[in-house]
């Protein structure tokens, strides 16, 4: 077993950056994708990619089969490949030691549908062949091996809100098992009108067109879209390349409330459990925890969930660590949520300051949530998803900025 | 860490339903594919299909009202009260935050999807009731297994199309071998779907009159559906409780053929990948392997790869390891499929029998590989190889042995 997974690189792209130096820059300045939403219509509100063009990241050939997932997935990845030196050469054969393991909780599904649709208007003889590969999930896992020559472990992971560090997880305990050296892990969610109109019906989404995590008014969530990936390798791996180790993948929880496929445990016991096994996992204390990034969304009930569930596991302490809801930027993304709060915490860490909530004035929760960047005061992040199907999940990871 | 061993096995299958009749049903060869009865096939280039008939989900899933799930979680759950029921497993006292589920899947609840479509034709979008899609993420179904057992341990579904339920198995190992859990429900599940049939139709990749694996006059595979779930247990809790015990896991492998999204790589370099990594996890080597359950879909190509693959792999040694797919009579139950299959590799370990490849006439290209033909065999294997392929090109091979 090998006892040390690292983290060497990363990519992402997301409404409010596309690149890891300008979603870092817009997220430490405050600034929110969350707007108008050309792609779910004319008045709609997400934290929307805009004018999405995978082709600077990707060319043109090969990109028309593309779906929208598939392609935000493979440019993260080329952003990551090219961010950590290990990118194929020109020509190359397919690479047996580089993976992707991506968590997505909708998939393809607008493919899905779509493809459906034209079966069911046209005619099952007129459904397109060419677009039956996107309706299975695994399809931009799928796509982005095929598009960057990776053909080590590849896997797609679904737990619902909480599969991009369920994603993260599955790839430490590859790289621990000794099944690869490297692989990238993360997550994608398309914004898509079944989506949209799923979460619409089910009114989580904000009236106001604004998420205001853990705010006295908040009154609900904003979907967004974009896929986010870390480079891991293990420790071994990564010295004997020469590459710099960013950040160390401490530990893991993760629970399911059994509850009900619509709810989650209101009092978060099973959050608790979540980010208790997280941290002994990582074999250390709630007081070695410099900051959290929360997966609150701005949702009545799940934030308030969260704020149970933080001062079960830190009590009295809880006010004195700096807190960050970075869903407040760039939406509630979904099945690559995690991945994206795991990206902001490796920031957080690497800076020494975690970055601001965007357009926070208050709370009533007793966090210590702030509009600026605030100090952090140890070398370990919490990073918290949890999702209102009952899905729980905490990562701990630590800076090795010496 | 700790070793892991299959202690319950649940399925509902085209063939059967439970360990008993489905077994009965593989060995003896009994075809479970016929015309598709759950829609109406007229316009469309196909009529087979393996379905699972007459199935009441109202005696296995008790926490809530069936039709508050999809039909995918309704057979999951089926199989894993069934598991449950074989393992003979005391769940009442155990800590709930200790066991996990894990599943696999090509198409989680498609049926939702075409709900949502026909609602939409017939009002338009703003006429689809609300409570479909919220139905439809893939991992509603090891969510609705969490629920109706109340297990609280982690639960994911990994949804790698065909090769699925062999992933999903090996993460349940994982989980017990590290010791982050202490019991797992593992396997997949699929439901029939018109949005699978269409396109595997529209490919041409259905087979006109019967699925003939290996066969040179194979003419396709069949779309089928059914769910399987295994019990996974540490083999010392397994010993103290006097469990039976079908088999050990001894690892896996996956890989990616980073080739092509349907059609497989022309040398199988993917397959042999992740043959290679399971048995380099498993520490076993080709010479010990002593069957190899094929994902053997029934289509030319995926026939001609597989074959590649083995005879590559195994070199002088493949025509001496039978090799069988059960996909001749349960037809291809997507993400179910290698989860069946390990279950129909348990029990071949624990009864010493090989199910047969059925529908077989004659060998394609020459090929002196020991495909079982039409008769189940008794030759007590002891280390075997479940091999499962996928669309996205993504692999997965699983070795069980019995538990020494």
């Amino acid at each position: 077993m090998i006892e040390r997974v690292v983290v060497t690189g990363s990519g992402v792209i997301a409404s409010m950056g596309a690149g890891v130096e300008e979603f870092e820059r817009n997220l430490y300045a405050g600034c929110s994708g969350v707007g108008p939403s050309p792609l779910m219509g004319e008045n709609a509100v997400a934290a929307e990619v805009r004018n999405f063009n995978p082709q600077p990241w990707l060319g043109n050939k090969g990109i028309r089969v593309l779906d929208r997932s598939a392609r935000l997935l493979s440019v993260a990845a080329y952003m990551t490949l090219h961010a950590t030196g290990l990118q194929a050469k020109e020509g190359a054969e397919s690479n047996p030691d580089l993976g992707l393991v991506c968590g997505t909780m909708f998939g393809s599904l607008h493919s899905i549908t779509s493809f459906d649709w034209s079966g069911l208007t046209d005619g099952p003889n007129y459904v397109n062949p060419g677009e039956f590969p996107n309706t299975v999930i695994n399809s931009p896992a799928g796509q982005a091996a095929i598009k960057h020559r990776l053909g080590g472990v590849n896997s797609t992971i679904s737990a619902g809100l909480v599969s991009g560090l369920y994603a993260i997880h599955y790839a430490a305990e590859f790289l621990r098992f000794g099944r690869a050296t490297a692989l990238m892990a993360g997550g994608v969610e398309e914004l898509c009108e079944e989506s949209f109109v799923s979460f619409a019906k089910t009114g989580v989404i904000s009236k106001r067109g604004c998420p205001q995590p853990f705010g006295p008014d908040r009154d609900g969530t904003v979907l967004g879209e974009g896929s986010a990936l870390w480079m891991m390798e293990t420790a071994a791996n990564a010295e004997a390349r020469g590459a710099k180790a960013l950040l160390e993948i401490c530990g893991f929880g993760a629970t399911q409330d059994a509850h009900d496929i619509g709810a989650f445990r209101v009092r978060g016991e099973g959050a608790t459990s979540a980010m208790q096994q997280a941290l002994q996992a990582a074999g250390i204390g709630p007081d070695a925890i410099g900051c959290v990034i929360a997966a609150a969304s701005g949702s009545r009930a799940g934030d308030e969930m969260e704020v149970h569930a933080l001062r079960n596991v830190f009590g009295d302490k809880l006010s004195q660590i700096p807190v960050c809801a970075p869903k407040a930027a760039y939406g509630e993304v979904m099945g690559a949520s995690g991945a994206l709060g795991a990206l902001a915490a490796g920031m957080a860490l690497a800076k020494g300051t975690i970055p601001p909530t965007a357009g926070f004035h208050s709370t009533d929760s007793g966090l210590m949530l702030s509009a600026q960047p605030q100090l952090l005061k140890t070398e370990y992040a919490l990073v918290n998803c949890f999702g209102c199907d009952g899905n729980n999940a905490s990562l701990v990871v630590k800076g090795l900025n010496q | 860490m700790r070793r892991v061993v299959i202690t319950g096995v649940g399925l509902v299958t085209p063939i059967g339903t439970g360990r008993e009749l489905f077994w009965d049903k593989l060995t003896s060869g009994t075809s479970g594919i016929g015309p598709v009865q759950s829609f109406d096939t007229t316009g469309y280039a196909a009529h087979l299909g393996a379905e699972v008939k007459n199935f009441d989900p109202s005696g296995y899933v008790r926490s809530r009202h069936p039709d508050s799930m999809g039909r995918a979680s309704q057979l999951a759950i089926a199989a894993a009260r069934m598991a449950i029921e074989d393992s003979k497993v005391d769940l009442t006292d155990r800590d709930r935050l200790r066991i996990g589920v894990s599943m696999g899947t090509t198409s989680g609840e498609p049926g939702m999807v075409e709900r949502y479509n026909d609602a939409r034709k017939i009002g338009g979008v703003e006429s689809v009731p609300a409570d479909i899609l919220p139905k439809y993420p893939c991992n509603v179904i090891p969510s609705n297994l969490a629920i109706e057992f109340n297990l609280r341990g982690p639960c994911l579904m990994i949804p790698t199309a065909c090769a699925a339920g062999n992933y999903a198995i090996g993460y349940g190992f994982d989980m017990i071998r590290l010791g982050r859990t202490d019991l797992m429900l593992a396997g997949g599940a699929d439901s029939f779907s018109r949005i699978t049939y269409s396109g595997f139709a529209r490919l041409g990749a259905i087979a006109p009159e019967r699925c003939q694996p290996f066969d040179k006059h194979r003419k396709g595979m069949v779309p089928g559906e059914g769910a399987a779930v295994l019990v996974l247990e540490p083999l010392e809790d397994a010993l103290a409780r006097g469990a039976t015990i079908y088999a050990e896991v001894l690892g896996y492998g996956v890989s990616c053929d980073s080739h092509h999204m349907t059609a497989a790589h022309p040398q199988g370099d993917g397959a042999i990948r992740a043959m290679t990594m399971a048995l380099k996890d498993s520490r076993k080597t080709t010479a010990d392997v002593d069957y190899i359950s094929a994902h053997g879909t029934g289509t030319p190509t995926n026939d001609r790869v597989e074959n590649i693959a083995v005879r590559t792999l195994f070199g002088e040694r493949a025509p001496k390891v039978p090799m069988s797919s059960i996909k001749s009579m349960i037809g291809h139950t997507m993400g179910a499929a290698s989860a069946i299959e390990a279950v129909a590799c348990s029990l071949a370990i624990h009864t010493g029998v090989i199910p047969p490849t059925m529908n077989f006439t004659e060998p394609d290209d020459g090929s002196d590989l020991d495909y079982v033909p039409n008769q189940a065999r008794k030759t007590d294997p002891e280390i075997i190889l479940n091999n499962a392929y996928a669309f996205g090109g993504n692999n997965a091979s699983l070795c069980l042995a019995r538990v020494q």
